[in-house]
């Protein structure tokens, strides 16, 4: 049982550390609506594996994957429209989704399979997937070190960085790449519905932390660690879905974040204006 | 490479997405070697779009546009554009923002690196020579947010000055410059062009005092060009 949990752990710090670093990129370059497309094309994709019975984290892969692909190279070749294609993907992968959990008889509905595909589960969890979160985590992790000033050049201004030659196209399909790697690898966890939560709420408490780029890549990816790692344990002791709470988990991090910045900044205020009062 | 001019205009239309009417109505117009082109106008008139045409930001519906040669609609577009430098009009940060002004002006040399090279000692001496020549060498580690308007865009005028480019595209260069910034500007990029034989074009609707180093002068309105088309 205790080995159980540590590899359940084990996987939840891997995912939220990637989802928490995918989160950070996918914020600062703006490409988070294409993001929100590919997971719910993962999710679209596990729902499928349902109905086809095969592994829903691998068939979620194969259609996250494909639609950032898509996507990312759809985005380089039109101008017009740009959101309606994103948001054609989003609601045609909802409806599949849907669909395909429909179709599923109600035998499955008990299964781990589908527990995957909705909030996500402990039990899911093996020693193969925990081996494919850090080969995905080691090849991340070796890109952004290989191309780290043309990211930090997109970074600081995509415009100026494209205008200059980088290859933002290829940085930035890349980068939708991985995000389909990362939401669909993360699924177990989670489930379909609450992946977005490591994806956004670390990136957002790590921007209430700090106005670094670097500090705030890495407040994201512990944060997401964290989150993860923590509401895994909360679910386990309580009882409760795992993907629902550590949804619940990192959301109230980032509330207590953003008091705190709320508060500081008062604070601050107040000793700011002191002088005057005096003078 | 040889090229005979860094700029080629050929009845290019430009429209932006969702808006009926274009922005650039049928320009022509060629940037030449080793001269200083000036382009003015009023608000609206066209000229970030044509600056940003002819980097291939902005791609023509109609007509075409050419960076040292290479069609702004190919994929080797960037081949081109690493040989340029580039101030976009709209370069302010907020202040929150913290990258450090000489890490700015290094990133310009970003598109340069093959994978996990770091910046050379040559780079670094570069971004010493450039801040000299701009005045900001007591700002290279200030986060740039925290600059004023004019000396961010000295920062910005640095970064792209810093690359050597062979063509310089300058959006409104001057817009937050004093008086004595924008005739240290207009001298550093007029000896620039002397000594390193490269092509300025240099978008302005004040033309003060840059008027009096430029070899052309172009005025557009709505989108068209109305005198100077002798260099069409
Ligand atoms: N993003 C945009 N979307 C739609 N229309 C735009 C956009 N940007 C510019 N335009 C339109 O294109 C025309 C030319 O704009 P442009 O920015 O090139 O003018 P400009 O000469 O640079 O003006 P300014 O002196 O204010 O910088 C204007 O009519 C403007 O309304
Ligand atoms: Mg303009």
């Amino acid at each position: 049982m205790l080995e159980f949990l540590g590899l359940a752990i084990s996987a939840a710090v891997l995912s939220g550390n990637l989802c928490g670093a995918i989160g950070f990129y996918v914020q600062r370059l703006k490409i988070t609506t294409l993001s929100f497309s590919v997971a719910h094309a993962a999710l679209a994709g596990a729902s499928i594996g349902l109905i086809l019975n095969i592994d829903p984290v691998y068939s979620a892969m194969i259609t996250a994957v494909a639609s950032a692909l898509f996507l990312g190279i759809v985005f380089t070749r039109i101008e017009y429209g740009r959101e309606l294609i994103s948001m054609a993907v989003f609601s045609v992968s909802s409806a599949v989704a849907i669909f395909a959990i429909y179709l599923s008889n109600v035998r499955v509905l008990a299964t781990v399979s589908i527990a995957v595909v909705l909030w996500g589960s402990l039990l899911a969890i093996t020693v193969e997937k925990l081996i494919l979160l850090l080969l995905i985590l080691f090849i991340f992790v070796l890109y952004i070190l290989a191309y780290r000033i043309q990211i930090d050049s997109m970074l600081y201004d995509v415009k100026m960085a494209e205008a200059e030659g980088v290859n933002v196209q290829m940085h930035m399909l890349i980068m939708l790449f991985f995000a389909g790697l990362i939401i669909s690898s993360s699924l177990r966890l989670t489930g379909g519905f609450l992946v977005f939560t490591l994806l956004y709420n670390p990136v957002a408490t790590s921007f209430q932390i700090s106005r670094r780029a670097h500090m705030q890549l890495l407040a994201s990816s512990i944060l997401g660690a964290v989150s993860a790692s923590s509401g895994l344990m909360v679910s386990y002791i309580l009882d409760w879905p795992v993907g629902a709470t550590i949804a619940i988990v990192s959301s109230i991090i980032l509330l207590l974040a953003y008091t705190a910045k709320i508060i500081a900044e008062a604070v601050r205020r107040r000793c700011l204006s002191r002088p005057y009062r005096l003078g | 490479m040889r090229f005979s001019e860094a700029v080629k205009l050929r009845n290019v239309w430009v429209a932006y997405s969702g808006s009926d009417r274009p922005a650039m109505r049928n320009i022509n117009l060629t940037v030449p070697l080793g001269k200083l082109l000036l382009i003015t106008g009023p608000n609206g008139a066209g000229k970030t779009t044509l600056i940003e045409t002819c980097l291939g930001l902005l791609k023509p519906y109609r007509g075409s546009a050419y960076l040292f040669g290479v069609d702004t609609r190919s994929w080797r577009i960037r081949y081109a554009r690493r040989m340029c430098g580039f101030v976009p009009q709209d370069f302010m940060k907020p202040p929150f923002e913290a990258y450090t002004v000489r890490h700015v002006i290094r990133l310009g040399f970003a598109p340069y690196k093959s994978i996990f090279e770091s910046l050379t000692e040559d780079e670094d001496k570069r971004i010493r020579w450039v801040s000299e020549l701009l005045e900001i060498e007591d700002l290279l580690d200030r986060p740039i947010g925290t600059l004023s308007g004019g000396q961010q865009q000295r920062a910005v005028i640095a970064r792209a000055l810093v690359r050597k480019p062979k063509a310089l595209f300058l959006d409104e260069p001057f817009s937050s410059l004093d008086k004595e910034g924008r005739r240290l500007v207009s001298s550093v990029v007029r000896d620039y062009v002397n000594t390193e034989n490269a092509s300025v074009v240099i978008v302005s609707h004040d033309v003060n005092p840059i008027i009096d180093y430029a070899d052309i002068v172009v005025k557009m309105e709505n989108g068209r060009i109305v005198s100077g088309e002798d260099y069409a």
